[in-house]
């Protein structure tokens, strides 16, 4: 398995989408920051939230776990891979596995660079700033974050092969699907994989983070168990399509 | 043992029968090519052996074992298919160092396989999408090489190659036989697997129409339903033809006044010109060609 993992790892650091959308990931974060951290007026409560909950890798590293299996079967490389690994449920999970990790991994970088910029913004105005233990919680919950919709990407991916189609559901469900039921019914709603347990992991309201006040979130230890829930629903039907399918 | 068993293997896709109940042994030390034409089920029958379809019945086994069975398949199995595909963006490097990882191989091969197929350093680092037919298939037949694998099993490996390509390739097959390697080699080139093959296996809409040594299957489709047939020029060939017509021998002319005997051997031939003290310029077995055995091997199943 740590072969595997390795290798999964590679794949993902010798092409340029990786870097790229973690370079996206990273300049939208920081222009966040910046934006708020120069126009707003934090108070010594809300700064946490209003400057440095800025970390969008969840969103990217699920659209590059999507993007990544769904590229096994655009590029045809699946054959090598299952020739490779020719335990298809393994392989699945050493996928699941190295998008989790790059999830922490660019969680990890993102908070690295916000909290840099925020600290030196709010420095530079006088305005107060977070205690460096709120910090490291808020960077520990963003990277969970991450984990999971890294993960949770790999179980989508595998369940729909078509990349465009992959890529397009998930933009069409989070954007839309999702916002529209949080509006409709926010009591199903809270049960969202994509914005309102996400949210909820790590720890920010859903007023703070701009839901409206009807959503009321799960706590965060059961929105992980939620969103665990979510993993293991897309990844069982995942491995089950990728045990049934034959490489023609 | 058998290095690859193919044991009854039967796969249908709807209503059509991609292959049924074929059985076939590959051995070590030896290239066998596997033949068919376009939809003969060669590809369908590599993909079951290695685990890529599951069949309806049967099984292909590797040394006794199912490929996904085999405790480290990449080093034991080294495999080309077809349609071998790369990430666009990845280097040629890079792809092996992807595959040398899974696959639990030393890093250093990567270096080692690439120089064996004679990819250079730009063209190792050099992104797939940029690289020619030839060099992904040389990216493709250093990946089966990772393993140093004691089994090969290649799907159209000479597609795209050139001509110093191909007799490379061939080179390289023939070493890998002489060091104990069983290599399967599927192929529509036939003059090419003629020059490689020490067997050769034939199917036709998935069956199984001839196998064994090549010049045993050429040999039996020579002596099949037309009998031997013998070529003959003589000083005096109107005399011969007669001579041997007046024997009820079939006889054809391709109009250069060599004579083909249908169904006679050299000998035959040689002792009525002996009889009647005839000078004879030309004679002995027609050969018939790799071409021929397998258009007549599958013709008859069109």
């Amino acid at each position: 398995m740590t072969a595997l993992l390795h290798a999964e790892l590679i794949k993902l650091r010798t092409t340029r989408t990786f870097v790229a959308l973690a370079g996206i990931a990273v300049a939208i974060s920081l222009l966040l920051t910046a934006l708020v951290g120069l126009l707003s007026e934090p108070t010594e409560e809300s700064v946490l939230i209003d400057v440095f909950a800025s970390d969008v890798s969840g969103f990217f590293i699920l659209v590059l776990a999507v993007v990544g299996i769904s590229g096994e079967w655009r590029h045809r490389t699946i054959t090598s891979s299952l020739l490779a690994a020719p335990d298809r449920l393994r392989f699945l999970t050493a996928k699941t596995l190295a998008f989790a990790a790059a999830g922490i991994l660019m969680s990890l970088l993102i908070s690295i660079a916000v909290t840099i910029l925020g600290l030196a913004i709010l420095t530079v105005r006088d305005l107060p700033t977070p205690e460096a233990g709120e910090l490291a919680d808020l960077a520990a919950r963003n990277a969970l974050v991450a984990a999971l919709l890294g993960a949770f990407g790999v179980g989508i991916g595998a369940l729909v092969r078509n990349q465009l189609v992959a890529v397009v559901g998930l933009l069409v469900f989070s954007f839309v699907v999702e916002t529209t039921l949080i509006a409709l019914v926010p009591e199903v709603a809270r049960f969202g994989p994509f914005t309102s347990l996400p949210t909820a992991t790590a720890g920010i309201s859903a007023e703070q983070a701009g839901l409206g006040d009807e959503l009321e979130l799960l706590a965060p230890g059961l929105a992980v168990m939620a969103m665990l829930a979510w993993i293991g629903a897309a990844f069982a039907a995942g491995a089950v399509l990728l045990q049934r399918r034959g490489l023609e | 043992m058998a290095a690859i068993e193919i044991q009854g293997l039967t796969k249908r896709f709807g209503k059509v029968h991609a292959v049924t109940d074929l059985s076939f042994a590959v051995e070590a030390g030896r290239v066998t090519g596997f033949l068919g034409p376009n939809g003969a089920g060669k590809s369908t029958t590599l993909r079951m052996l290695l685990g890529l379809i599951r069949p309806d019945a049967g099984a292909g086994l590797i040394y006794g074992h199912r490929y996904e069975d085999l405790p480290h398949p990449s080093a034991q199995v080294g495999v080309v298919l077809e349609d071998a595909s790369f990430h666009p963006g990845r280097t040629g490097r890079n792809h092996l160092r992807v595959l040398a990882t899974a696959g639990r191989h030393p890093t250093g091969r990567v270096d080692e396989v690439l120089e064996q197929v004679e990819l250079g350093p730009a063209a190792a680092d050099r992104r797939v999408k940029g690289y020619s037919m030839g060099m992904r298939q040389r990216l493709a037949i250093a990946a089966a090489l990772l393993g140093d694998p004691e089994v090969l099993i290649l799907d159209e490996p000479a597609n795209g190659l050139d001509p110093p390509g191909i007799r490379w390739m061939r080179d390289m097959l023939r070493s890998q036989a002489a060091r104990g390697r069983a290599v399967l080699v599927s192929s529509h080139l036939l003059s090419e697997v003629a020059q490689s093959v020490d067997d050769i296996v034939v199917i036709s809409h998935g069956v199984l129409r001839a196998s064994g040594p090549l010049g045993q299957v050429l040999g039996a489709s020579n002596n099949g339903a037309r009998g031997p047939v013998t070529r003959v020029r003589a000083a005096d060939g109107d005399r011969l033809a007669a001579l041997l017509r007046g024997r009820g021998i079939t006889l054809e002319s391709d109009g250069s006044g060599v004579l083909l005997a249908r169904g006679v051997p050299p000998e035959v031939v040689g002792a009525v010109a002996a009889e009647h003290r005839l000078a004879l310029v030309e004679l002995g077995a027609q050969s018939r060609s790799l071409e021929d055995a397998f258009l007549e091997l599958t013709e008859d199943h069109k």
